[in-house]
């Protein structure tokens, strides 16, 4: 069936059948292998992605269902000149990066948390990563990577409205 | 001592960068023209005779193009290190639920998957043995074809006799007895196994898999295609994590795409599913583990008999070898007059085990450290006294009986986090509170014999070339499949030969561009690979150093360095590029290769003494636990950890190393069991089998106390295995000092703590069968009556 989205910022259109899923449409149609299949049943969170704001497993959802949405992929996540963004960079200054398999779901929801909590706690950003599994950093580095990033950004922010 | 500008300063990662963003391939992510899909049809049982096999009704469904069984290998697909009991695809029976029996090529999965659903299969259902003690008795059911003892369902029987302990232990003040038991753990790498076969024109072939150490890969495929080594070419890709977990199946997944490839001459990929993975894939052996232990009145440690039992479930893998490390250190990390360890291996058909992070010495920590802990408890004692009172030190003798002839931090590392935990008062204050919610902080030690010791030879190699654009591309045998080694070599590489590490490029492990190093496994990279590359390096830069001196005008004793800068005493510089290209014009080759191989040691495996190790790292953790007593959850509050790991090449990799272990010791001893019931694992999904997310693991606080090791690359030892062991008994001895009960089970599920015993809700075989495409096959399984 016909779909019409926003991904990455571009607007699409795709014929897809009714029973792909999103994370099966970014992989294989549109060569998007960044979003990552670890369970296929929602768990993992290696396959995340922005919808409209919020991060989803796009192995749970079905194509058709962001018809009129906005998706951001890890491909559309980066700094102004396509480089990494600040988090991005974050995350290997802390050392929050091992095998890298759960790394760009977990650079995805960190930083749709972010966008909507610019002044997080640790135990927020664990909370707000906790849908999203990691066998190798046990999870203190990528915390310390979205800390780090959080504050910078006001610093940032505070700098401007000066 | 000149200042390092490279080792143990802060650094990124050197493969992190297309991580982040997105762009790093594995293997699922390859699209290749012309690629064909495989699937693999797996046993619904655990232990059935193959009656009928025939693959020729797949070749008739459309899009299939190959479909193989062990008669398309030679010896009937026969392999298996150290004891060949294995086939890449089912000889003559299966041995557990999941076993792979044939595979086919199709051009899409779903073609694939009629295939497999097309095959005729007949099993005779064979009588199953599930528990490893009934397994030892002689009526048993036989589950390898052929049993490697001689004694049907004892796969290895390994001994360490240091002294006599019987005399001592008669005549102790203190005597303890116990037995304890652990979980078979899931490795849950995030990347399920996956695996690529390129075939050539010439019948040689290509497999990309995301193992740990192609080099056995290409052995074991050589031998099962029979083909030459140089027909055989393995090339490792980006891994999605591993922890000792992708060496057996892979193998036998690299095999199969190998086969179906050569028969279609076409590529041909294998990308497992999370059930076929959780199903299919081996596990930590689950250890049954009884003590004696004797102390004098003083709390002195005299003697201590162990004796082991572990599943192997229905292959031998790695189990053989875990069990030397679990013998080896079974009394733990203290001073003995007499330890004898009895340890057997087992066949059962609860799927199979095999390597997993600590190696026998996870299990083997968990167990001795809550048994102390009892015996001190017992004696009244602080458990950190107890240990610091009879904790090996240097010119001691381990519990193998060889003398502890390195320095020795433990001591140090159990006062680290004794103070940093707060823990004097911690146990003071602890157990005089009542109410739901209990604390209790634990303690547990460890020492940890480095890299292979008596498991094998112990070697690696790198070489260095400079390239025509005056980048250094560096290859070594060992490879990084997360744990950072790569950017370790690079780091060393760098401050030896002077360059900034962004000169260096680190070919990917590829067994026709590296050398073989031995497999990655042991924590013996950084040790072995680190010094390879040293070695390599302090020859290239000796090489250099002859050109600078022409360069300069000076003798090449008189040539200094400013960063990459070469300089003479007069203070003429001259830049790498211009070294370079002199060394060039002088015909020098700027190509080096480096070996770096263990000192020797020896352990005779059959006596049960010698030296099984060349050095040993130590360290100690303490956690902190809340108990809800209502409902029996344990939850770790805090972890503190000290590791004696000589010098830290590469901070954020080594702390990334502990806070993982930690993470996966706490899996271990709070959450994480695969059960089988009836030979049917109870749990194919992250949605049954937890691991620990970021709200299951507490801040944790850790650091590394440098020991002299002048023989590790800038004085480097080992950590990434280490790491892991104490998190478990130290979580199970905070949960005794906050409850007062022990429970000498682990994992300490809600249930166990609760209740005293588990809760075995089984869900029987329809899942299984489910997951295997099972609902809709022409599979006769002739049902045992």
């Amino acid at each position: 069936m016909k779909i019409e989205f926003t991904l990455n910022g571009e607007a699409i259109r795709v014929e897809a059948p009714a029973s792909t899923t999103l994370l099966q449409l970014l992989r294989e149609h549109f060569g998007l292998t960044g979003s990552k299949p670890g369970c296929e049943v929602g768990e993992c969170g290696a396959c995340s992605v922005i919808l409209d704001g919020r991060v989803v497993n796009s192995c749970q959802l079905l194509a058709p269902q962001v018809d009129g949405r906005e998706v951001t992929t890890i491909e559309g996540i980066h700094g102004p000149d396509g480089g990494p963004s600040d988090l991005q960079l974050a995350f290997l200054e802390f050392g929050a990066v091992q095998c890298g398999y759960c790394t760009p779901g977990m650079v995805v929801a960190a930083e749709a948390f972010l966008r909507r909590h610019p002044s997080p706690t640790r135990a927020e950003i664990r909370e707000a990563i906790s849908g999203n599994l990691c066998r190798c950093t046990g999870y203190q580095q990528i915390v310390d990577a979205v800390e780090a990033t959080a504050a910078r950004r006001r610093d940032q922010a505070e700098g401007r409205g000066e | 001592m000149t200042e390092r500008r490279y080792v143990g300063r802060p650094a990124a990662a050197v493969d992190g960068l297309d991580k982040i963003m997105g762009k790093a391939k594995f293997v699922g992510d390859y699209q290749l023209p012309g690629m064909l899909h495989a699937r693999v049809l797996r046993s619904p049982v655990p232990h059935a005779r193959i009656v009928k096999l025939d693959v020729t009704p797949a070749l008739a469904v459309p899009g299939v193009v190959a479909a193989i069984t062990s008669e398309d290998f030679a010896g009937h697909s026969l392999w298996g290190w150290p004891i060949q009991d294995q086939y890449i695809l089912a000889y003559q029976k299966v041995l557990y639920v999941g076993h792979g029996i044939a595979a086919v090529a199709a051009e899409t999965h779903e073609a694939a998957q009629a295939g497999i659903e097309a095959i005729e299969l007949e099993l005779e259902e064979l009588p199953a043995v599930f528990d490893p003690a009934r397994a030892l008795e002689p009526d048993a059911p036989q589950v390898p074809l052929e049993s490697p003892t001689g004694q049907g369902n004892l796969c290895e029987k390994i001994i360490v006799r240091y002294g006599e302990p019987d005399p001592i232990l008669e005549c102790s003040e203190v005597l303890y007895e116990g037995t304890f038991h652990t979980g078979r753990q899931e490795h849950a790498y995030l990347e399920p196994e996956a695996a690529l076969a390129i075939p050539h024109p010439d019948g040689s072939v290509t497999v990309h898999y995301n193992g740990q150490s192609p080099f056995i890969n290409q052995i074991h495929l050589c031998q099962v295609l029979g083909l030459p080594a140089e027909k055989v070419r393995v090339i490792q890709p980006v891994v999605g994590g591993s922890f000792g977990g992708k060496d057996d199946l892979g193998y036998q997944c690299s095999g199969q795409v190998a086969g179906l490839a050569l028969k279609a001459g076409r590529p041909v990929r294998l990308v497992l599913g999370r059930e076929e993975s959780m199903m299919a894939s081996y596990k930590r052996e689950p250890m049954a583990i009884r003590f004696r232990l004797g102390a004098d009145a003083e709390g002195n440690l005299q003697a201590a008999k162990v004796e082991m039992l572990a599943d192997s479930g229905c292959f031998s893998s790695q189990s053989t070898l875990a069990m030397l490390r679990a013998s080896l250190h079974a009394a733990g990390a203290y001073r003995y007059r007499a330890v004898h360890v009895d340890t057997q291996a087992v066949y059962t058909n609860n799927g199979f085990s095999g390597a997993f992070r600590g190696f026998g010495n996870t299990d083997a920590a968990a167990a001795i450290e809550q048994a102390i802990d009892d015996l001190a408890h017992r004696l009244g004692r602080d458990p950190i006294d107890f240990r610091l009172q009879n904790c090996v030190r240097q010119g001691d003798r381990f519990m193998s009986g060889n003398v502890v002839d390195h320095e020795v931090k433990l001591a140090e590392c159990l006062h680290w986090v004794r103070d940093r935990s707060d823990w004097d008062r911690k146990r003071a204050d602890y157990p005089a509170r009542d109410g739901d919610l209990r604390r209790g902080v634990g303690v547990a030690c460890y020492m940890h014999g480095s890299s292979l010791g008596g498991e094998g030879a112990d070697y690696a190699n790198t070489t260095l070339n400079i390239e025509d654009d005056y980048a250094i591309t560096l290859t070594s045998g060992l490879t990084d499949y997360g744990q950072g080694s790569r950017t370790v070599f690079t780091l060393v590489a760098a401050e030896t030969l002077g360059v900034g590490p962004e000169r260096i490029h680190m070919l990917r492990p590829d067994t026709d561009t590296a050398l073989e190093s031995g497999p990655t496994v042991a924590s013996r990279s950084t040790m072995l690979g680190g010094n390879a590359t040293r070695v390599a390096a302090e020859k290239l830069d000796r090489l250099l150093c002859y050109a600078a001196a022409s360069v300069l005008d000076c003798t090449p004793d008189r040539v200094a360095r400013h960063g990459e800068i070469y300089v003479n005493p007069k203070e003429d510089e001259a830049s790498f590029e211009e070294v370079v290209d002199r060394a060039r014009q002088m015909g020098l080759t700027l190509s080096t290769h480096g070996k770096w191989s263990m000192p020797h040691i020896e352990w005779h495996v059959e006596h049960g003494t010698g030296t099984p190790y060349y050095c040993y790292t130590f360290g100690a953790q303490v956690v902190e636990v809340e108990v809800d007593m209502r409902i029996g959850q344990a939850r770790a509050v805090k972890v503190w950890a000290a590791h004696d790991g000589g010098t830290i090449v590469f901070p954020q990799g080594a702390y990334g190393q502990m806070y993982g272990g930690i993470a996966q010791g706490l899996g271990y001893g709070l959450l994480e069991e695969m059960t089988y019931h009836q030979g049917f694992p109870q749990a194919l999904n992250f949605d049954e089998y937890l691991i620990p997310t970021s709200l299951d693991v507490p801040e944790i606080e850790a650091t590394y106390i440098e020991t002299d090791f002048p023989e590790g690359p800038y004085g480097a030892k080992n950590l990434a295995e280490p790491v892991l062991v104490a998190t478990a008994p130290a979580l199970a001895n905070a949960v005794f000092h906050a409850t007062g009960v022990r429970h000498h089970t682990l994992p300490l599920t809600l249930e166990r703590v609760l209740l005293g015993h588990e809760l075995r809700p089984s869900r029987g075989e329809t899942a299984c069968r489910r997951a295997l495409g099972f609902d809709q096959t022409k599979v006769e399984v002739i049902w045992q009556t």
